[in-house]
């Protein structure tokens, strides 16, 4: 009868999913997550990930007039001094809403109207990293929760206290942090794998729940880590870039785009099934690639594909109404660099066309910005924030 | 320990004064040019007295943050980056991205030590850049002989907790770091040990979390032979080993 009962117990758990599992089970400590399936040779043990520099790059030593576009499109610098500059979203009132990664802790607003300084509205915060508006309210999730400060923007030089919708996400390091898209009223959040290539038990999925914090939802499996989805606006699907392990070799495996057609019923293959077609070497076995969702389109080795937004503005030719923009942040774990703008069709059969857009990061194999996220504005121009050079840039067509 | 302690309060005060007095532009523009170098007056330290004066028109960047780290940090971290004062840490072979993350934290507040802050809270974005660039250019400086041999047993404990915690993962099998992960070989035992129990209790903040989760769950007798372990190791060939 006990026994009963705790299966009850068990499966009532279960149901809810991440809260209790998620707090039952957490990563084991010691090797750092990132490091899990490094080589021993001496190139690869010298490879880590390098957070961003703290001293924003200044403004006259900006890329921006490097980069490169298609023919019609220009980019600016937008603005600098914006010290980890990650997610961009954007309130009704005019605000851009910058948040930030390990360095910075801070949430900023900027203003389009104006010169365009950063100023801090939330300080001492770490990894506030997941930015969303929506009616007026930022939501803001770190590692451990999500929270939720009303009427922004009429209250920039003073928050207060917000609302905590979720207080149990798992925390930790490896893919913690949040990206955030509200869509018909629910909150679209992943769990990223709590490793570079392990058995993520709850962890490695996108959930959703509702604006209240409650209901929570899985929405896809084998997610290793997503830190950019949107929804197509023609259709309502979710797509979602999602990083592949590191330390397999140089080349291999890609980065996915993802298509959710069956929300909560899909698995995208992590940990036992790379890009659609290699099988891990150690959590493929038994397994087959034909048993996950294959990706949409593959973004490349290590490339750290992270923001992506689907282009809903009037300003860009027809040709990329309706197209996805990803931010390729380029690789740590990857001897050779690269990083970009890319760009994204969906075929209409399941599938995406892929080429790059914006070109310039990199030079003698070393960053001079790394793209992070996307906020189209109302007139259709399109900023891009860089974490590396604590800067955000405007790309526009035709003016 | 008292005297020493207030032999570093000397430090901060000495320090942030010479800064007040090379940097009027606190807070001032990214780009502006290097402030003049103006040599303390008074009976200070040598090493500061010592620095020679220089028109700014004469001096590269590179060469004025070093009169500057001369007449700044030498008094404390030694002219060659190397002092024997015990929770003084040794700069001398650190990278310069490590220093600039721990400059960077000291300035906004999150690592505390009230001769670093003062001196750090000075800075502006070009200092930071100048003295951690300068000081990444300091070979390293081994620790002097020691005036008893090591305790073998201590240090074979050491080893292994190393590769245990994984410490070499990041730290190199040398534990001599590279990028943002500090040289630890041969630095001072009182301040590892300081450093470690400080990630240990969630003091010490890191530029990263990576720390933090590192030795959250080392006992702290272990933090302790690892410092003991890392202080004593002359060179990179040591580590491996194990002598």
């Amino acid at each position: 009868m006990k026994s009963v009962r705790s299966l009850v117990v068990l499966a009532t758990l279960c149901c809810i999913g991440l809260p209790a599992l998620a707090q039952q089970a957490p990563p084991p400590a010691g090797e750092p997550g990132w490091a899990k399936g490094r080589p021993k040779t001496d190139v690869a043990m010298q490879m880590a990930p390098i957070p961003v520099f703290p001293i924003p790059t200044a403004p006259d030593k900006l890329p921006t007039s490097k980069f490169k576009l298609p023919p019609g499109f220009k980019v600016e610098t937008w603005a600098s001094g914006v010290l980890d500059a990650r997610g961009l979203r954007e309130g009704a009132k005019g605000n851009v809403f910058v948040s930030s990664l390990f360095v910075a802790n801070r949430v900023y607003v900027i203003p389009e109207q104006g010169n365009h300084q950063p100023k801090v509205i939330i300080d001492k915060m770490p990894m506030a990293t997941g930015i969303e508006l929506y009616n007026g309210s930022l939501y803001v999730a770190t590692n451990t929760k999500i929270m939720r400060y009303d009427n922004v923007e009429d209250r920039l030089d003073n928050l207060g206290e917000p609302k905590v919708l979720y207080d149990k996400l798992p925390g930790g390091n490896d893919h913690s942090w949040k990206y955030l898209r509200i869509h018909d009223n629910k909150l679209y959040f992943a769990i990223g794998a709590p490793c570079n290539i392990c058995d993520p038990g709850p962890y490695a999925k996108i959930y959703r729940m509702s604006l209240d914090g409650t209901n929570i939802e899985t929405i896809a499996s084998g997610v290793r880590n997503t830190v950019g989805f949107d929804f197509d606006p023609k259709t309502g699907d979710l797509w979602f870039t999602d990083n592949g392990r590191d330390w397999f070799s140089e080349e291999l495996p890609n980065d996915e785009l993802n298509h959710v057609t069956k929300p909560g019923q899909e698995h995208f293959g992590f940990p036992f099934c790379h890009q659609g077609s290699i099988p891990d070497p150690e959590f493929g076995w038994g397994k087959s690639c034909d048993e996950y969702v294959k990706p949409a389109a593959l973004l490349g080795p290590h490339a750290a594909s992270l923001g992506m937004t689907f282009y809903r503005g009037k300003m860009f030719p027809a040709k990329y109404q309706g197209a996805m923009f990803i931010a390729r942040h380029g690789p740590w774990n990857r001897t050779r660099k690269y990083a970009d703008i890319s760009v994204a069709w969906p075929d209409g059969k399941g599938g995406a066309r892929f080429e790059p857009f914006m070109t310039g990061f990199v030079e003698n194999n070393s960053y001079l910005g790394r793209p992070v996220d996307f906020l189209v504005l109302r007139d259709g121009s399109m900023l891009v924030s860089d974490d590396h050079a604590g800067a955000i840039y405007r790309i526009s067509y035709g003016q | 320990m008292t005297r020493w302690a207030a032999g570093l309060v000397f430090c901060a005060v000495v320090v942030a004064l010479a800064l007040m007095a090379v940097s009027p532009r606190v807070g001032g523009q990214q780009n502006a040019p290097a402030a003049p170098v103006v040599p303390a007056v008074g009976s200070g330290p040598k090493a500061i007295a010592a620095a020679p004066a220089a028109t700014p028109s004469a001096l590269t960047a590179t060469s004025s943050y070093a009169q500057r780290f001369a007449a700044l940090c030498a008094a404390c971290h030694g002219t060659n980056g190397r002092m024997e004062t015990p929770l003084t840490p040794v700069l001398a072979g650190q990278p310069s991205l490590y220093v600039i993350t721990q400059l960077f934290l000291f300035r906004e507040g999150r690592r505390s030590n009230e001769a670093m802050t003062a001196v750090a809270k000075t800075m502006t974005d070009d200092d930071l850049r100048g003295f951690s660039e300068l000081i990444g250019t300091l070979p390293p400086v081994p620790p002097p002989p020691p005036a008893t041999p090591p305790d073998p047993i201590r240090m074979a404990s050491g080893r292994a907790l190393a590769e245990q915690h994984k410490c070499v993962f990041c730290h190199g099998a040398g534990l001599g770091g590279g990028q943002q992960v500090p040289l630890i070989g041969g630095q001072h035992e009182e301040y590892l040990q300081a450093s470690l129990r400080g990630f240990h209790s969630g003091s010490r903040p890191g530029y990263t979390q990576a720390m933090t989760a590192a030795v959250s769950q080392i006992p702290s007798e272990d933090l302790d032979t690892l410092a003991y372990y890392a202080a004593r190791l002359r060179g990179p060939a040591e580590a491996l080993t194990g002598q």
